[in-house]
């Protein structure tokens, strides 16, 4: 029986961010002999194994089913997997990591707001230049597509490793196609974003691979991490309400109206324990007070909430079983 | 007999006909391809590195390495007829990337007219020698299209524009209705700028366009990205007069709906072209002599006009092709695409480094769609 693998970033700010992310899960990852060490495991939980691998790596290994899940940005799964649907299967994002892909014109170019306008130079630029407009990235794949998608066929892609917002003012290429996540890199290379420039809006997601071997000890350890996963995005996002109320009926009624609801009922019916979204927490002690006659309500932060049905796995056995 | 003894005598129908066997490198340069074809064609490539670090492709088609190869061993101009077999290679989602593929080209003739006649006639007596007698034969002329465009008085802009998405009809048809101004959404940011550009309007183009040039020069703007400021200056003044003369075209948007709608056969659609003439009162006599005099020429091969199809949104987008195109479908069996394609392309021996345009034509025939449905024809 195979092991769950899990493809990490080996390094830099998303490692770090992707360490945070599991540790609020309660997920201690142990990278035995230290950072040159490319397996790992999680604390307890015998079943997952850690592969710390490259940012585009991670795209390629999920592709190839070599890993089952992996943490890597959208822009590399749509860049380096041909028909992502097929192949991966898109767990949840992470939020963090938040980049665009977008396509970036110098500002000297007054003419050029939209795709559009792209497009009207670069069927005349070969007139004018005897050659077709370039364009520098590193995602040859997104750039295609979209530029198709745009009815611009007159460009060349230049292939560029790194450092690609400074291909136009270097003369290797007109525009460009690169991740930004402030523009601020852009600004300072004097180029803009077109108004319909950009391509995807990226950000750190926990992606699964359909090509896996999904034994079912790999599917036991998703299911574990999973279940801590979402027991923490769960109990981000809600809030814990008590109070003692005088009308329990109205004020439970009145509550569940807010999507609030009421786990463990209490034998003492003036006592009300809610579940309530982070957001309505506010208009939930209201209605406690006005509508249930309480006159305190407290309101605490949960750790975590298990559900018996887990809103990421059940998506993800769906797909890796088809 | 095997379908490999049809392709020998397919072979030996061109060789009798006077065309050349040859056999072009499979190597070659990728960065042809994609000067020519452009980026699309890219993720079709069978792309490799020669040992000086050189992009290298599998080829894709014959049209291409049997033309460098003509520009290699003499004057472009000359007339020079050649026949091929042999694989083309191309990325695809289902089955080989390795095609075979059989096909001729006919370079440096004059008389064009007979030439298209000629090829036509070749690709169908080769469909004969492999039993392929049920079939469509669709023609189309991009210069019928270039001369109802021409005559139209829009603005430049419009005319690439235009020309440069015919052969995709989805794409002509929605940019012909942004022509007419039937969609003016997505472009908030433009509104801004038409009170500047509005402003320019009317004023004394030179003088309109020093000061653009001015403005750019005075922000320490020098050729940012490979485009000079005078360029630049060029196409935002272009944009204002087409601020200005939009939603003014919504009836050269009828008369080009009106005419990419032209389909018919051989025979009627050469009244159907006469009449839209004679309707829109454009001058197309040259074009529609043209497609008349090659009608003839067919006619006279014994292939009778009523028997083609013609459809006036049929051409190819790739920019070497000039005129004529046609591609033969079998009319009983799904082959997975026309079993031949072939068209006129007389810019493309120019663009491959000759001095000047050569005329010339070929057709491929697709020898995997002709095995997949040669048990329906038989």
């Amino acid at each position: 029986m195979t092991k769950l693998t899990i493809a990490i970033p080996s390094k830099g700010r998303l490692q770090e961010n992707t360490h945070d992310f599991f540790g609020r899960a309660g997920l201690k990852v142990l990278q035995p002999g230290g950072a040159r060490n490319y397996r790992g495991a999680i604390a307890g939980l015998d079943n997952v194994e850690i592969a710390f691998l490259s940012a585009s790596e991670i795209a390629r290994e999920l592709a190839a089913g070599s890993v089952h899940f992996g943490i890597t940005g959208l822009d590399l799964v749509h860049e380096n997997i041909t028909d992502p649907e097929a192949n991966v299967h898109i767990v949840t994002p992470l939020g963090f990591g938040p980049a665009d892909v977008v396509v970036a014109v110098p500002n000297a170019w007054i003419d050029v707001e939209t795709m559009a306008d792209l497009g009207d130079v670069a069927s005349d630029f070969r007139n004018r230049h005897g050659r077709r407009l370039r364009v520098a990235t590193k995602y040859v794949t997104l750039t295609r597509a979209f530029f198709a998608r745009h009815g611009i066929a007159d460009y060349r892609i230049v292939e560029s490793a790194g450092a690609t917002e400074g291909a136009p003012a270097a003369g290797s290429a007109e525009l460009i196609v690169d991740i930004t996540t402030t523009g601020s890199t852009l600004t300072a290379n004097n180029l803009k974003i077109l108004a319909d420039g950009v391509i995807l809006k990226s950000q750190a997601h926990l992606v699964a691979s359909r090509n896996a071997d999904w034994s079912d000890d790999a599917l036991a350890g998703a299911r574990a991490i999973l279940d801590r996963v979402a027991a923490e995005e769960q109990a981000r996002d809600t809030r814990l309400v008590k109070a003692s109320v005088k009308d329990r009926g109205a004020a439970l009624r009145a509550a569940e109206k807010l999507g609030a609801s009421e786990p463990f009922p209490a034998a003492d019916p003036s006592v009300l324990t809610l579940l309530c979204a982070k957001k309505a927490v506010a208009d939930c002690a209201k209605i406690l007070i006005e509508t249930g006659g309480a006159d305190t309500v407290t309101v605490e932060t949960l750790e975590y909430v298990f559900k018996r049905e887990n809103r990421l796995f059940e998506p993800l056995l769906d797909k890796v079983r088809t | 007999m095997t379908s490999q003894a049809r392709t020998g005598a397919a072979l030996k129908l061109f060789q009798d006909a006077g065309h050349l066997a040859v056999d072009p490198p499979i190597l070659q340069p990728a960065n042809t391809f994609l000067d020519l074809t452009g980026e699309d064609i890219r993720r079709r490539l069978f792309l490799t590195n020669g040992p000086d670090g050189a992009d290298l492709c599998l080829r894709p088609d014959f049209t291409i390495p049997v033309c460098r190869q003509h520009l290699e061993h003499g004057d472009a101009g000359r007339r020079a007829d050649y026949c091929y077999s042999g694989p083309v290679f191309r990325q695809r989602a289902q089955g080989s990337g390795e095609i075979p593929q059989l096909g001729a080209e006919s370079l440096g003739r004059e008389d064009r007219d007979e030439a298209d006649a000629d090829m036509l006639g070749l690709a169908v007596a080769a469909l004969d020698v492999f039993g392929i007698r049920e079939r469509d034969i669709v023609i189309g002329d991009e210069t019928l299209f270039a001369s109802v465009l021409s005559g139209l008085e829009l603005p430049a802009v419009w005319q690439r524009r235009l020309r440069d998405l015919f052969g995709e009809t989805d794409k002509l048809t929605a940019a012909i209705s942004r022509m007419a101004g039937a969609d003016r959404s997505g472009d908030d940011t433009r509104d801004v700028r038409l009170g500047f550009l509005a402003a320019l309007e009317g004023a004394d183009p030179e003088a309109a366009h020093a000061v653009v040039e001015d403005l750019l020069s005075i922000a320490g703007i020098s050729a940012v990205g490979g485009r000079t400021p005078s360029e630049i200056a060029d196409r935002f003044l272009e944009q204002a007069a087409l601020a200005s003369g939009s939603g003014n075209h919504a009836r050269a948007a009828e008369i080009l709906t009106s005419f990419l709608a032209i389909r018919g056969n051989g025979a009627d659609s050469l009244s159907a072209l006469e009449g839209f003439a004679g309707e829109t009162g454009l001058d197309l006599s040259d074009a529609i002599a043209g497609y008349r005099n090659r009608l003839d020429a067919i006619r006279a091969r014994n292939i009778d006009p009523a028997d083609l199809t013609f459809a006036a949104d049929f051409g190819r987008r790739l920019d070497y092709y000039t005129g004529f195109v046609f591609e033969i479908h079998s009319r009983k069996a799904d082959a997975g695409g026309q079993l031949v394609g072939g068209g006129r392309y007389d810019r493309l021996v120019k663009l491959l480094g000759a001095g000047a345009e050569v005329p010339a034509i070929g057709f491929s025939i697709w020898l995997d769609r002709i095995e997949k449905i040669s048990g329906a024809n038989r």
